[in-house]
């Protein structure tokens, strides 16, 4: 580079094959959704009028904006409860949630009728409306996350005035990004419940905010054990598994409110008994219940497994899986009766903004000073 | 001094008619031009004022289809009721005249003024080359001259009104219709090959009772026998909405009277009476016969190919429902199959992915993690 | 976990206390004003007994609102096999062991639209007069509207990279100039009345006296808190494709939680903030006494 800001240097690390496949992935799922805004919806995706949303909205959007619940999760543990010791997760952590919304925004322009008018939600709105809100806290929060970023950037460019700056209102923003996400993490739950008629019974119920908040926080921080052995394995830095075992004790108890919660919901409202007729949504039900609440909880509660780095990171893909699972069951798969099949130009770009996402993170890394002891001794590949 | 058309057998026979044949007649007319009951009267008025009016019928490239379409009425009073009002002071194929004498009769006709003129065949605009000359004239100048003194000009067949057969590609002798020649005149197109002789009798008839020419569309003909579609008054109609059509010549829907318009049939495009007035003094018409319309009153109808079907411009409903239930939409197997197999590699590589992720490193990491933890922690993960 | 178990009961105590304000006797009267105002509103009452199947109002719908038509694959016919954004209304035919009945699909104009309350841009809007309008121009197309609507209706153009959600519009602007709609005037047999959603409710229950002739009562009297177009038939009207909602208007489902938020926002901020000074009490101290 010609100009030295700062602190900027390229931290070279290894270019795997996988990089490479991701690259090209990314850049192919890109074509196609420019594909998709020159010819519209129709024919590049299954989408029709009976049935309207599909994998953009329900994992593109919930499950991911579910799965970037580690971020305030863990700035509340961090900088609320004044647990300091859970510091060193921080950093990667809002940096996948920061990476997390900005595909949330991009999964929008590729889903959206009109992805130029996005900004309307500024100028017309609707208080009744869920989405509304989901709009207004995702934009904010959006904004919460690129300043609760910006110190690392900072750093690295030796900026001290915006440093000392944003350490100032450090609080003030981690308050409000946790209620912007309490917010929205719920509402999204919210957004369904005026669908009593499309959502199959066994997923409707008036406690769905609740769920999908604990939910959300459970699997935030499943990604965020994903995140740190991912980041341990590809950048040889240090796999805090002794801060992620003592951060994932709370899972447990989060997954067993969720399972006594539901299980109350399922017996209070009678819709046990779509469990007995031994269909595809009982069948699936069963399947997200016993596979992505239950036997996390019991992972997650198990201390020789919490404490085994393959343990925990089975653990963290079951009750990651849980969420996604969920999301997908109650917004698509039972949305008003047919199995819904995606059409290959929908998952392509599902897979490269899911791409794009692992791309910035690596850029990130590479650029910023996102994890505060980098081990030199294992970087080697 | 106009001619005497008529001999006197065609005298004896107009004097034939009963005056319950020509209120009938009227009446026929009236209904012809879609007026009111009341109107019988006028046109019965109309058609026993001893004037009459002149009328001049040329002839230029044409067939003479469409004067014997005239002449052939098996009902001969209807025609013979119209010529004995007019006073038809030339026409090529059935004047008693011809040579100098007849083109006499013309320019005296012409010259006085007040008639009718009547145009059957196109002109053709290349005069230099000589494709239609009569009388040592050609057929532009003697469209001009005879319009110039003209009430009217009626344009009868399609020739006249579009061009027709001479028109169609690739028109060699650049043959155009009347109302694209003379401008400074009404001109009134009753189009047809050959046209039906029901409506020029009705246009004449409603001329001499009104003085005036009937209500015409944009191409100039008169609404009453072309303000429809054949297809909207066609008696198989009940076919086309039921799905009920001629697929091959002699099939079972031919013999059953279904619908033609997959045999090429023009009706949807094609403003004419024929399903109502029929030809012949309505014995038949094209589509009752078994033959698909050909669209003989629009202009350009020999350029179209026949027997090919046309794209329809409304669309109207058929004769069944959709059921309360929509159709599902078809997941077809290619469909299917490339879903599954794109979810299958996605899957796959991220099966893979975290294969490799659990395995390859584990061992080093785990090590150097134990390493770093130190001895008493050791025991975590045992 | 200390965190989770408070916030759930502040999400759920603030959703039960919306619920609560719903219930009380303001509440009630609120219902009963807008139940009132709803049944002044421009409504259409469809009766199947007297429906031929003759589609002229679906002829004149498609000429009024210029739209394109919807052909078999031949082009030969005007099929449409369901409702569509180029089909806003649709004569539909049930033959089956209960009957023959035709039946006329289109937007209900409900009193409480769901379409109106989900948009998060207001680009539909239930109009004094009684029809639910669309505004083009606002529109994003999230598709909320088509996934809300209990009937559904809103229909997306998907052949086109600017999809508009298109739907029955009640002849907005025929009705502002005095004129009723187009499928209303194109009735030759009376299927199709026009009037305020009171008189049409008084000729339907009227009619629906007579046993004989009709099924059931008189639908969207009640459902989904009540639509402005009314259906009256001589076979179980669920037969022909209308729905069995119950009397809850959507919008009242979801409305609670969503009067919650500026509670929760209170509520959360208040607890993180009280929260954070308390674990943070002793660095203060520290800080000043390292020095």
């Amino acid at each position: 580079m010609a100009i030295k800001l700062g602190d900027i240097r390229l931290r070279r690390y290894k270019v795997g094959p996988g990089m490479i496949f991701i690259w090209i992935v990314g850049a192919l799922g890109l074509a196609v959704a420019a594909w998709r805004w020159v010819v519209g919806l129709g024919p590049t995706t299954n989408l029709s009028d009976h049935r309207g949303w599909g994998i953009w909205i329900s994992f593109d959007m919930m499950a991911g904006i579910g799965l970037a619940a580690g971020a305030f999760t863990l700035a509340a543990v961090v900088y609320i409860f004044n647990l300091k010791k859970f510091y060193p997760l921080v950093r990667p952590t809002i940096l996948t949630g920061f990476i997390s919304y900005i595909l949330a925004a991009l999964t929008l322009l590729a889903d959206l009728g009109f992805p130029l008018r996005i900004w309307h939600l500024m100028i017309y709105g609707n208080i009744h409306s869920p989405l509304f809100e989901i709009g207004w806290c995702v934009m904010l929060y959006l904004g919460v996350l690129l300043l609760e970023f910006s110190p690392i950037v900072f750093e690295a460019l030796h900026w001290k005035v915006p440093l000392k700056i944003i350490h100032g209102i450090e609080i003030p923003l981690m308050i409000a990004g946790i209620t912007l996400s309490t917010l929205h993490q719920s509402t999204l739950g919210t957004m369904l419940t005026i669908l009593p008629y499309r959502i199959h019974p066994l997923w409707y119920t008036p406690l769905l905010p609740v769920f999908y908040y604990i939910s959300a926080i459970a699997a935030g921080l499943g990604m965020v054990v994903f995140e740190s052995y991912n980041s341990a394995r590809t950048y040889g830095y240090r796999f805090e598994l002794k801060l992620l075992s003592s951060l994932t004790k709370a899972v447990p108890w989060l997954l067993g409110l969720y399972l006594v919660l539901k299980i109350g919901d399922l017996v209070v409202s009678g819709d046990y008994v779509y469990l007995l007729k031994g269909d595809l949504a009982s069948v699936l039900y069963i399947i997200e219940i016993m596979g992505g609440v239950v036997v996390p909880m019991l992972m997650f509660a198990d201390p020789k497994t919490r404490n085994t780095s393959n343990g925990i990171i089975w653990a963290a893909f079951y009750v990651m899986g849980g969420l996604i699972m969920n999301r997908i069951n109650s917004a698509l798969t039972f949305f008003h009766g047919a199995l819904y099949l995606p059409a290959w130009s929908e998952i392509a770009v599902s897979v490269g903004l899911t791409c794009l996402g692992i791309i910035m993170f690596d850029a990130a890394v590479r650029f910023l000073p996102m994890f505060p002891e980098p081990t030199a001794e294992v970087s080697e590949k | 001094m106009a001619i005497q058309t008529h001999t006197e057998t065609d005298a004896q026979v107009s004097s034939m008619l009963s005056r319950r044949d020509f209120l009938a007649f009227c009446s026929l007319m009236a209904g012809a031009l879609a007026l009111p009951k009341s109107s019988e009267e006028l046109i019965s008025q109309a058609l026993t004022s001893p004037s009459r009016v002149p009328v001049v019928w040329l002839e230029l490239q044409d067939c003479a289809g469409c004067s014997e379409a005239f002449l052939r009425a098996s009902a001969p009073t209807a025609a013979e009721v119209v010529l004995d009002i007019l006073s038809v002071d030339y026409h090529e194929t059935i004047m008693a005249a011809s040579g100098k004498r007849a083109e006499e009769a013309k320019e005296a006709t012409i010259a006085a003024g007040g008639y009718l003129l009547v145009v059957e065949g196109s002109v053709s605009l290349d005069e230099d080359k000589g494709y239609c000359c009569i009388g040592g004239k050609s057929s532009v100048q003697l469209l001009q001259e005879a319009a110039k003194n003209a009430l009217a000009v009626v344009a009868v067949g399609n020739c006249a009104s579009f061009g027709g057969l001479p028109k169609a590609n690739p028109n060699p002798t650049n043959a155009v219709g009347v109302m694209d020649l003379i401008k400074d005149k009404p001109v009134l197109n009753i189009p047809g090959c050959p046209m039906n002789p029901v409506n020029l009798t009705a246009t004449v008839v409603h001329f001499l009772t009104f003085g005036a020419l009937p209500e015409m569309d944009a191409l100039h003909r008169p609404m009453f026998a072309f303000g429809h579609l054949i297809h909207d008054n066609c008696e198989r109609r009940g076919h086309f909405a039921a799905g009920e059509f001629v697929r091959e010549w002699g099939d079972e829907g031919h013999r059953l009277g279904y619908c033609l318009y997959k045999m090429g049939c023009k009706g949807p495009m094609t403003y004419h009476n024929c399903p109502s007035v029929r030809f012949n003094e309505g014995t038949n018409w094209p589509i009752g016969a078994g033959h698909p319309c050909i669209g003989c009153s629009e202009p350009g109808f020999w350029d179209l190919e026949t027997y090919k079907p046309i794209e329809l411009a409304k669309f109207t409903p058929p004769e069944q429902y959709p059921g309360i239930v929509p159709p599902d939409r078809e997941i077809t197997p290619l469909g299917a199959a490339i879903t599954g197999g794109t979810l299958g590699v996605v899957v796959g590589a991220a099966g893979a992915f975290a294969y490799d992720m659990m395995t390859r490193q584990a061992g080093n990491e785990q090590k150097a993690e134990d390493a770093k933890l130190g001895p008493e922690e050791h025991g975590d993960h045992k | 976990m200390p965190i989770n178990r408070r916030d759930f009961l502040k999400t759920a105590g603030a959703g039960l206390g919306g619920l609560a304000l719903v219930d009380s006797p303001i509440a009630q009267l609120e219902v009963q004003a807008k139940q009132v105002e709803a049944n002044s509103q421009a409504s259409m009452l469809y009766d199947a007994t007297k429906c031929v199947g003759c589609r002229a109002c679906q002829v004149a719908c498609k000429s009024r609102s210029n739209l394109p038509p919807v052909t078999d694959p031949e082009r030969i016919w005007e099929r449409p096999l369901d409702l569509s954004a180029d089909t806003w209304t649709l004569i539909k035919l049930y033959d089956g062991e209960e009957g023959t009945s035709f039946v006329k699909a289109n937007c209900m104009h409900c009193v409480e639209p769901a379409c109106a309350s989900v948009c998060p841009v207001a680009a539909l809007e239930k109009t004094e007069a009684g029809p639910v309008v669309y505004h083009a121009e606002r529109c994003i197309g999230c598709r909320y509207c088509m996934a809300a609507c209990p009937f559904g209706i809103p229909k997306a153009q998907w052949y086109s990279n600017a999809p508009k959600i298109q739907k029955c519009d009640f002849c907005a602007d025929r009705l502002a100039g005095g004129e009723r709609p187009a499928c209303a005037d194109a009735c030759p047999t009376g299927a199709i009345n026009f009037g305020s959603r009171q008189e049409m409710l008084d000729v339907a229950h009227s009619r629906v006296a007579d046993t004989e002739r009709y099924v059931g009562t008189v639908y969207g009297e009640h459902e989904a808190g009540g639509t402005d177009v009314l259906y009256i038939a001589g076979v179980n009207p669920h037969l022909l494709g209308l729905p069995e909602l119950d009397e809850r208007s959507l919008p009242s489902i979801d409305w609670p939680y969503m009067k919650a938020v500026p509670w929760v926002v209170g509520i959360v901020g208040a607890f993180l903030t009280a929260t954070y000074f308390y674990t943070h009490r002793n660095e203060g101290k520290e800080v000043h006494d390292g020095h």
